[in-house]
């Protein structure tokens, strides 16, 4: 049953990222992402990391691809326009990204033997694991890298600030 | 699991999802009464006793009607969108615990649809996707009124969703738990120091309770917040273009927002199903606490009906310095109190 449904979410996952990078209309590439980020995030449920799938649709789907859509609709862009300039180096180049990127892949599946984790009988929804332990791990073990990332963050937010900041403002 | 095991779990969750687009009938006929009551004047009063089958009327009215897609819309969005406000709108539901625990002939049945270790987590991953139903119905219509409210209301739903989620972190932090099960737990009984007084969290995060209730009212799109709706300016908003009962739907999700919003504002800051001194039994204990949250869930359905006909709009960059510039750094307050609070708890 779980490997049913983690099929289906994977599966939707990688169509709908596909979408989103084959698609003409900026407007239906980021809803093709959302839909690919929710079913990412049902994977994450079934690799038994409730917290991180909750993040996903927050963070992501709640806040980061909404504010692509606000951005998108201010700006009005319409769907994009083939201009018949073929692109002889850029195809090559891409293709093979993807057939390395695909080697890549394979191989570590192969290697790591990919599976679910071992689940045990029938985890009821109640049992997963308590996202007190992820907080524990974050401010214990990882709390440099925590704050590395914290101090990036503020950086990152001082700097839009002072790019979006007018120069004559009082 | 046997077969009646599987038909509780079954009625524990859908229940609910059918409990609640019902209570909308009754609760607009309620709205509308109330806003006739406070602007001294009679209200529905001629369907039925006391008016009380006017919304069954307007509910066969608004699906008789002709559904009109207007040529220039974004034919797939258009029509997916009014399903995904409700949709969003239900689900919320799902974690909110609506009862004690109860033991029938040997059956331990939780009252809650799922009580999952992320209660809290999915409930704002859910209205923040509750958005996309918004933004998705103005741009899809293809019209600059729609535009403009499917906007204001992306910026609405991100600026006031920080501050509601800072608040509750509160609660979390206080409870020590995602889960609302163990939030509703905590508020049992009443205070060591003081008596006959509940333990709910509204007393000792009294501001967090205000930031994550203004927050509800812009969050659900009411007055004094309706911009993405706003009629003295942008005809009716994201939903201009729709008829019929796609246009209902978005009233159909508004009105269970509002209870929903109700229910969570009931579930943290004020106990839940519980009450001190009251220990539930068996079915009827667990009728008692039904009952409870809902009286506690009706009360706060009537502010919400009471505000919007008490307070008129604001302007929108009113909304913009209300949510940033008050409410964040109120929540943010009261983050500090409650770590500090737990703190002290902590030593003792």
């Amino acid at each position: 049953m779980e490997r049913v449904i983690f099929d289906a979410a994977a599966l939707v996952a990688i169509v709908f990222a596909g979408l989103m990078v084959a698609g003409r209309d900026p407007i239906k590439n980021v809803l093709a992402l959302v839909v690919s980020f929710f079913a990412l995030a049902v994977t994450y449920v079934l690799l038994l990391a409730p917290f991180i799938a909750a993040l996903q649709i927050i963070v992501y789907a709640g806040a980061i691809l909404v504010l692509f859509l606000f951005v998108i609709m201010l700006l009005n862009v319409g769907p994009e326009r083939p201009d018949g300039i073929r692109r002889p180096v850029q195809t090559f180049l891409g293709s093979l990204a993807v057939v390395v990127f695909a080697g890549l892949l394979l191989g570590m599946l192969r290697t790591s033997g990919a599976r679910l984790p071992a689940q045990p009988e029938a985890v009821a929804v109640d049992a997963l694991p308590d996202p007190r332990a992820l907080g524990r791990l974050l401010f214990s073990d990882y709390l440099l890298h925590f704050e590395a990332v914290s101090v990036l963050l503020l950086a990152a937010l001082v700097g839009a600030f002072v790019l979006a900041r007018r120069e004559n403002a009082p | 699991m046997t077969f009646v095991d599987g038909a509780i779990v079954v009625l524990r969750v859908v229940l609910p999802a059918l409990i609640l687009p019902g209570l909308v009938i009754p609760l607009v006929w309620v709205e509308r009464r109330v806003a006739a009551f406070i602007q001294d004047r009679p209200g529905p009063n001629r369907v039925g006793p006391f008016g009380l089958l006017q919304s069954p009327a307007d509910i066969i009215k608004l699906f008789t009607k002709e559904d009109v897609v207007p040529d220039s819309t974004d034919k797939f969005l258009f029509l997916l969108a009014p399903s995904l406000a409700v949709f969003a709108a239900l689900s919320t539901f799902a974690v909110v615990p609506y009862g004690p625990t109860v033991r029938v002939a040997g059956k331990v049945i939780p009252m809650v649809g799922a009580d999952v270790s992320i209660g809290m987590l999915w409930v704002f991953a859910i209205t923040s996707l509750s958005v996309y139903a918004i933004v998705l119905a103005g741009w899809s219509s293809n019209d600059k009124f729609s535009l403009f409210g499917g906007i204001r209301s992306s910026a609405q739903i991100i600026s006031y969703e920080l501050a509601m989620t800072t608040a509750a972190a509160g609660v979390v932090l206080a409870a020590g738990s995602f889960r609302l099960t163990d939030v509703v737990a905590m508020q049992e009984g009443a205070f060591r120091l003081v008596p006959f007084v509940p333990r709910w969290n509204v007393f000792p995060q009294a501001i967090g309770f205000i930031v994550f209730f203004v927050s509800a009212f812009a969050e659900t799109n009411r007055l004094p917040f309706d911009l993405p709706e706003a009629e003295a300016e942008l005809v009716a908003g994201y939903h201009t273009e729709y008829s019929a009962m796609r246009f209902g739907s978005y009233f159909l999700a508004e009105y269970i927002n509002v209870i929903v919003a109700s229910a969570m504002t009931a579930t943290l800051y004020f106990g839940g199903w519980s009450l001190p001194g009251f220990h539930p039994e068996g079915w009827l204990g667990g009728l008692l606490g039904l009952l409870v949250f809902a009286a506690k869930t009706a009360f706060f359905v009537l502010v919400f009906i009471w505000v919007r006909w008490t307070l008129p709009r604001f302007r929108y960059d009113q909304l913009m310095r209300l949510g940033w510039k008050a409410l964040l750094p109120l929540s943010l307050a009261n983050l500090l109190w409650v770590a500090v609070l737990a703190i002290w708890r902590g030593s003792r």
